[in-house]
């Protein structure tokens, strides 16, 4: 017995210590965010700021400029579009793919699969070529259509899997009834998919939120940036760069993805271990 | 257990079906007359998928192929011309591609397996303790959320050559006089950005793997350990057999996830020195937005494409065996 609760309490140690190591990064950004800005490297770092000397000029800077509610606008803009939009078309898609056989299916599929293997940057230069030809450089309608078509295979690839697990007998229920293929679809599927639709748009969520290559292609405008790329706007040639500033924003940005974490882990966790578990 | 309840899958699979047929066989009469107007339902349910898809997915991996068997500079869009398997020649014999991809190759051998090992190793202490799982769970998941841009600048902060680690070494624990450079060379540049893939990806590798601890039956443990086995013998012996299939899974994500590194590199480095730790994908960022070369970059981006897919399909075979053995 007792080699076991020293067995445990070395177990818990260890996790503590590496959480320690985990979040420390994460911790000193904080930290360094609430330190006066004055100097650009402080001597002696200090990885927490003396009590004395805590102040939120950096966040008041921030914002302080009109600038920030626009990337902020912009960002929840792009997010929340992208997640709408993928939700509705990749659930539709996943649904005709796990319940029908239609021409080209087949084909559909394999591209499916396909493009969740290949990196999405390097479908860069063609996608730029198109954004270009369709007129939407350094618009906010440049990035949605692109990530929502980003977006759309792992979703359907889930959700697919998520309406396979909807015993079919309801769907053939309505048929009977003489409903049709939109009233299983709303009336069944759709509620009954739902926990695997949310997982899947918190993933969306987080994608677009956070989305640096693209955006920082196709946006030059200040006034169309989204959070990423105003973050690294901030940090220009590397001896000027005011990390108060660039922390404070960074911690502003954070808050919004850790409110969605913290309201919906289950769904999380679910949608990580449906894929995880069935391979 | 797991062969145990696919075999429960498949026969109220079949049972399923027999209902299935037998309401087919009542309800065809009606549907007949109904299999044109759904048909329609089907294709406007696809429709707006499959043109969003279609217009800013596929069509691009076309083009991409054809741009890379042209001449293609951008800005001047108007003199495309057709030069064959130049752009494929000119990448293959460049040495800032070889560099790159070696990086890339190096960076994906590294954090790959370090992910892997300290997830799963978190994933079975969570599992193996009574209190505080949450918490755990959420603290070691926390770098996951944080997006690459944030991360990227925060591990800047704390590797230059004034930021907090070189304080620590050269004046807390002595172990250097001299401030060390870390960014300024491509091993140790490189090395931040492998740090901070690791980082970023161990809640991840634990959050799968503790899900598939859950699926290992408690009987095979206590069989081991009637048999004389310890902690260690029971994670080789029992443990890794039981998962291996999320091993190869975590392994398929990970690898197209290494090869995929491109913002950490982009923000901490930026290729420098010298394009010494630039990855594939920075190297081709570069050549396409720096220099104007699309046809080249489009040729870079279409090998890297290929060798992925292949090495994943190699890899889902593997798994394919995996589940039948």
């Amino acid at each position: 017995m007792k080699t076991k609760y020293i067995k445990m309490t070395f177990l818990y140690l260890l996790l503590v210590a590496g959480i320690i190591v985990v979040v420390m990064p994460m911790v000193y950004m904080i930290s360094t965010s609430l330190k006066p800005n004055g100097a650009l490297y402080e001597f002696p770092p200090k990885f927490f700021p003396q009590l004395s000397e805590i102040t939120l000029e950096n966040y008041q800077f921030i914002i302080g400029q009109g600038k920030f509610y626009v990337n902020f606008f912009n960002s929840i803009f792009v997010s929340v579009t992208t997640v709408l939009i993928a939700a509705m078309v990749a659930s539709a898609m996943g649904f005709c793919i796990a319940r029908f056989d239609f021409f080209g299916k087949k084909f559909l599929f394999i591209f499916i699969l396909l493009t969740m293997i290949i990196p999405g940057t390097t479908l860069i230069v063609p996608q730029y070529e198109l954004a270009v030809k369709l007129k939407v450089i350094n618009k906010l309608s440049g990035l949605i259509p692109f990530y929502i078509a980003w977006v759309i295979p792992y979703s359907t690839f889930m959700i697919k899997g998520f309406v396979e697990n909807i015993p079919k007998e309801l769907d053939e229920a309505i048929y009977m009834d003489g409903g049709s293929v939109f009233t299983v679809f709303f009336r069944i599927i759709l509620p009954l998919a739902k926990p695997g639709i949310a997982s899947v748009s918190i993933f969306n969520f987080l994608t677009a939120w956070e989305e640096f290559p693209w955006a920082n292609t196709v946006i030059n405008d200040n006034l169309k940036r989204t959070l990423p790329i105003a973050i690294s706007g901030f940090f220009g040639q590397h001896q000027f760069t005011q990390w108060g500033y660039v922390f404070a924003l960074s911690v502003l940005s954070l808050i919004p993805i850790l409110l969605v974490f913290i309201f919906c882990q289950k769904f999380f966790v679910a949608g990580l271990t449906t894929g995880g578990v069935k391979g | 257990m797991r062969k145990g309840s696919k075999c429960e899958g498949k026969t109220s699979h079949s049972l399923i079906e027999r209902h299935a047929k037998a309401y087919e066989r009542g309800a065809s009469a009606s549907m007949k007359k109904k299999t044109m107007g759904n048909k329609l339902q089907i294709g406007v349910l696809l429709l707006p998928g499959l043109l969003i898809f279609g217009i800013f997915t596929v069509y691009p991996i076309f083009k991409l192929f054809i741009m890379s068997f042209f001449k293609w500079d951008f800005g001047s869009m108007l003199e495309q011309q057709f030069i064959g398997m130049q752009n494929y020649k000119e990448v293959l014999g460049d040495t800032y591609f070889r560099t790159s991809f070696v990086n890339t190759l190096v960076y994906t051998l590294v954090t790959v397996p370090a992910q892997m090992i300290l997830g799963l190793l978190v994933a079975v202490f969570i599992n193996s303790i009574a209190h505080l799982k949450v918490s755990f769970r959420v603290l070691y998941y926390l770098p996951v959320i944080t997006s690459w841009v944030i991360a990227s600048l925060v591990f800047k902060y704390i590797f230059n050559t004034e930021g907090m680690l070189n304080y620590f070494l050269t004046n807390v624990i002595h172990v250097t006089s001299q401030n060390i450079r870390w960014l300024d060379s491509r091993w140790s540049g490189l090395s931040v950005a492998m740090l901070l893939g690791t980082w970023k990806g161990i809640g991840w590798n634990m959050v799968v793997f503790l899900a598939a601890l859950q699926t290992v039956p408690m009987e095979l443990y206590e069989v081991a350990g009637i048999d004389g086995a310890g902690t260690i013998k029971k994670f080789f012996h029992v443990t890794i057999p039981c998962i291996r299939g999320t091993i190869l899974f975590a392994l398929v994500m990970l690898t197209i996830g290494g090869f995929n590194v491109f913002t950490s590199i982009k923000m901490i480095t930026g290729g420098e020195p010298g394009h010494q730790t630039d990855t594939i994908l920075t190297w081709m960022y570069y050549k396409a937005f720096s220099t104007g070369k699309f046809g080249y970059s489009a040729a870079l981006s279409f090998i890297i494409a290929v060798c992925l897919a292949l090495l994943a399909a190699l890899q889902f075979k593997l798994m394919k065996n995996n589940e039948k053995g």
